[in-house]
């Protein structure tokens, strides 16, 4: 898996979600949130590769035009193939924030 | 007179079946309805009335509304009344509206979110009755929990535009709902905006709370346990359903509940909390708690909020 603003990537299973993946770099800032697809703090888009859905994300976060784009949750998807990916919103930007500065 | 306590929550989940599973086999309640529209009721081992939680089947997670128990049903004529005179617009929804469940009047709360109050429900009995009753029933499931004891909204707060929707919240439950404060943490500068505030009406420390926030939401809503040991328990059985905890058992400086925060299958987020913390009364002096206090306020034993705790909500 390749995070594409920061190109790190990292190796996630195909029976783990691109979060729990993630969350394995020990990077600061990745938000776990609840883990189930309705608090939405994981949002990230699908550039390239594919993947598959494990359960419902709410639509108060993604939207269904946002899904047929990509959007989805990072902890409601699994890889089935080499995946690159941008991570936006609350993500983004707490993992920006760690980019740029670590905090004490 | 007026609102005793919380009575219900009607909450939006993602996956109906997994939701079903979550609620019977790690709080342990059980299943005492389901309606034509494919909602499920549930009610705990303690509570006497007919259900204290539906689950709705949506896209989406959340609150769908909170809902009080008043004494009397003359009280819904007064408190409506007093709301509408307060500014807040009401309707008064049917008896059997809601299955089980008399007349409801229903509003908006200045953040947003539905209440309803209510005074009559269907009597169903606890599982150990009330005619010489042993003190637990045999077929406790999961956590076992005795009853739905609060929520916590998560309320709109931007001081740069003059909005603080914990302090019109809580000024509301007080002024017409007669409400109680136990607790409250001030922040800024000058420590005068309240950005959070525990309120009650029964004799426990809060049978709702308002924590301020990016948008409103649901942060949670939380089951009582008896004591620590069970709050111990709990955590195990949440270890075995493979449930996401969220804040593993500590105790909160704010109430001195014990508690264990995690997460249903949609994301909602749900509390096990032991422990009365003391007397609520409304003579009792209100706590404060200062900004620079506010991680000892939530998790008394590291100190540390973590980031999820206010950002993480559905």
């Amino acid at each position: 898996m390749r995070l594409l603003q920061t190109g790190e990537t990292y190796v996630c299973n195909s029976d783990e979600s691109l979060l729990q993946g993630m969350a394995k770099i020990g990077k600061k800032g990745i938000p776990v949130g609840c883990l189930n697809g309705g608090c939405g703090v994981c949002k990230i888009v699908i550039r390239s590769g594919s993947v598959t859905k494990t359960g419902a994300m709410s639509r108060a976060h993604i939207s269904e035009q946002e899904e047929t784009q990509g959007v989805v949750l990072a902890c409601r998807v699994a890889p089935s193939a080499d995946v690159e990916l941008e991570v936006i919103g609350h993500m983004k930007k707490m993992l920006m924030r760690s980019q740029c500065v670590e905090m004490p | 007179m007026g609102v005793m306590r919380i009575g219900h929550i009607s909450i939006k989940v993602m996956d109906l079946a997994a939701a079903v599973k979550h609620y019977e086999n790690v709080i342990g309640m059980k299943t005492t309805h389901i309606d034509a529209q494919g909602n499920v009721y549930l009610k705990c081992w303690d509570e006497w009335d007919k259900f204290s939680l539906i689950l709705t089947p949506s896209e989406q997670a959340g609150m769908h509304h909170v809902a009080y128990k008043v004494e009397h049903d003359a009280d819904l004529d007064v408190l409506k009344k007093r709301i509408e005179q307060y500014g807040i617009k009401t309707s008064m929804l049917d008896e059997q509206a809601l299955p089980f469940v008399g007349r409801m009047l229903t509003f908006n709360l200045p953040s947003g979110h539905e209440m309803r109050l209510y005074a009559k429900k269907e009597y169903v009995g606890t599982a150990v009755g009330a005619l010489n009753p042993d003190p637990w029933p045999d077929d406790l499931r999961g956590a076992g929990a005795h009853w739905l004891d609060h929520c916590l909204l998560m309320c709109e707060m931007n001081p740069e535009k003059g909005i603080n929707k914990v302090a019109e919240n809580t000024t509301f439950m007080m002024e017409v709902l007669d409400f109680y404060l136990s607790e409250q943490v001030m922040v800024g500068p000058d420590q005068n905006i309240q950005a959070a505030t525990w309120l009650f009406r029964s004799s426990t420390p809060h049978d709702i709370a308002f924590v301020a926030g990016p948008r409103q939401g649901l942060h949670h809503f939380a089951f009582f346990l008896d004591s620590w040991h069970d709050v111990l328990k709990a955590a195990d059985i949440m270890a075995k359903n493979k449930v996401r905890i969220d804040v593993a058992p500590t105790r909160h400086g704010i109430t001195r509940g014990e508690t264990i925060y995690f997460f249903d299958p949609s994301g909602n987020r749900n509390e096990t909390f032991a422990g009365l913390g003391y007397l609520a009364q409304p003579d009792r002096p209100v706590t404060t708690w200062g900004e620079e206090f506010l991680g000892r306020a939530i998790f008394y034993h590291t100190g540390e909020l973590n980031a999820a705790f206010t950002e993480v909500y559905t």
